[in-house]
């Protein structure tokens, strides 16, 4: 009898085995409202959240409930801003210049180049990156004084169309290739290594976040944020709580979505997927049954 | 006394006006244009940046959600509609409405839509014709384009459906002159295809799929 148990116990537990991986994804767990604010970058310090507001020209820092706390204004059309160390450096299309935010004090980025609208900026230690716009390339250094830049209008690849946003990792530059509609991925000599998108039918891919696991997109006229994994497999499209989204940062596990239209910001919660049953398949029998 | 309160607010707008044409005692025109198809921030700050670009332009204001743009201009710069329009066009944008209003109260209109006669006679069609676009600015450069046809009394472009919805007079227009007209400004149909060189001049979020003919 001992023996029967036993085998029981034994089946019991290869079946459970055998049961399918838990299928994970971003779900929404909340959207907050930004009064008077149009987003269109966001990054994160240890003061909290810092969103650009090129709309009204000022950089805004919110709490999470979207009031804003502190602003930094006089700008010139501020745009994808990002964090380091506690400085803020944000981007100023309007006149061509990089700011830096220390301690309340702004000071000028010296760029040894000439810009025309700076679009994003991304900075890793001394390495800063710089998506040009009108001059379809990207700006960068390693070492934070020997300036170089790579590509130029096209749509070939290593070209750009109007980049708007660029991304840091210890060994890539990634870039928002806006409206050739594709990010484009590169090694930190500016060689051109992968594009990820370019098969999804993007309408202005104007903003990115990348980590070890994931390249996140702002598709800003369709309304939806796709997650890539790194070799640039669709993983997922998100499109609930989206409405012109023009950037993305992971914060406390959580994903945050800028959304430019509504004011908003929308928040993520990596969750067990909920499947939804389609009732009509399991009601109709389409084989046929000769 | 109602009068005279009301004439002394006229007056008084004027005097403002005024002052605003002479900023720093130089005579300015006002400009003022109307662009469809400004739903995204990179395009209306281009917009914006572009005229900057025009030296001694000051005032320089855009309202993303309605499209309006403003902006100052020296007096002694004769800066002329077409001029205005054109610098508009090229920053990759479509002029619904220009005005311009001189510093001596002259007011200048951008060319007027087409007109079409309309009797009680007269029998209006409808068709639904195919036209390539992908955004907000697609739709307005291709209502534009319409708007200047003699016959069409209404017109309406879904993104989704890639369809042109008319209304016309068979006997001043046609479904094929409409859709020579269209891809003259830059949008495939499938009878006409946009010229390499229109296609090349659409702003990038506008490079539609091109339709196979």
């Amino acid at each position: 009898m001992k023996f029967i148990y036993t085998i029981i116990l034994l089946v019991m537990i290869m079946v459970s085995c055998k049961q399918e991986p838990k299928i994970m994804e971003w779900q929404l767990a909340t959207t907050v409202a930004l009064e008077g604010v149009n987003p269109i970058g966001i990054a994160q310090d240890a003061e909290g959240i810092w969103l650009s507001d090129g709309d009204h020209n000022r950089v805004v820092q919110i709490n999470d409930s979207g009031e804003v706390l502190q602003r930094i204004d006089s700008l010139d059309r501020p745009m994808h801003i990002t964090a380091q160390n506690g400085k803020l450096f944000i981007p100023q299309y309007g006149n061509d210049q990089i700011m830096i935010r220390d301690t309340d004090k702004l000071k000028s980025l010296v760029v040894g180049d000439s810009l025309d609208a700076p679009a994003g900026v991304a900075v890793d230690g001394s390495a800063i990156a710089i998506a040009d716009f009108y001059n379809h390339r990207i700006v960068w250094t390693e070492n934070g004084s020997d300036w170089t830049s790579f590509g130029q209008e096209g749509n070939a690849h290593g070209d750009f169309y109007y980049p708007t946003d660029v991304h840091l990792t210890k060994d890539r530059i990634y870039v928002a290739d806006a409206y050739n509609n594709r990010v484009q991925v590169f090694d930190r000599q500016g060689n051109f290594l992968n594009v990820i998108g370019e098969d999804q039918k993007m309408n202005a891919a104007t903003g990115l976040y990348v980590d070890d696991a994931s390249v996140f997109v702002t598709d800003f006229e369709n309304n939806r944020v796709l997650v890539f994994d790194t070799e640039g497999n669709l993983k997922q499209e998100i499109k609930k709580g989206i409405a012109k989204p023009t950037d993305i940062l992971m914060r406390n596990g959580q994903l945050l979505v800028a959304n430019y239209k509504d004011s908003s910001l929308s928040l993520y919660d990596w969750k067990e997927a909920v499947l939804v049953v389609d009732e009509e398949s399991h009601d109709h029998d389409d084989h046929d049954h000769e | 006394m109602k009068r005279i309160i009301i004439m002394t607010m006229i007056l008084s707008l004027f005097a403002v006006t005024g002052t605003q044409a002479q900023k720093n005692g130089k005579q300015m025109d006002a400009f003022e244009v109307q662009v469809d198809g400004l739903g995204c921030p990179f395009c209306a700050y281009g917009l914006e940046k572009k005229f900057k670009e025009f030296k001694g332009i000051k005032k320089v204001a855009i309202n993303i959600e309605t499209g309006d743009f403003s902006f100052l201009y020296p007096t002694e710069k004769a800066l002329t509609m077409d001029a205005v329009v054109e610098q508009v066009k090229k920053a990759g944008y479509t002029p619904n409405i220009a005005k311009i209003t001189r510093a001596d109260g002259t007011v200048e209109n951008s060319e007027a839509d087409a007109v079409t006669q309309i009797t009680g006679e007269t029998i209006l069609s409808e068709a639904a014709i195919t036209v390539a676009g992908k955004c907000g600015m697609c739709e307005a450069r291709i209502l534009k384009a319409t708007s200047g046809i003699v016959g069409i009394t209404e017109a309406a472009w879904n993104k989704d459906s890639q369809l042109l919805d008319v209304r016309f007079d068979e006997q001043q227009t046609s479904i094929d002159a409409i859709q020579k007209v269209v891809a003259e400004a830059g949008h495939d149909t499938n009878a006409y295809k946009t010229s390499e060189a229109g296609y090349a001049d659409l702003p990038g979020c506008c490079k539609y799929v091109r339709i196979e003919q």
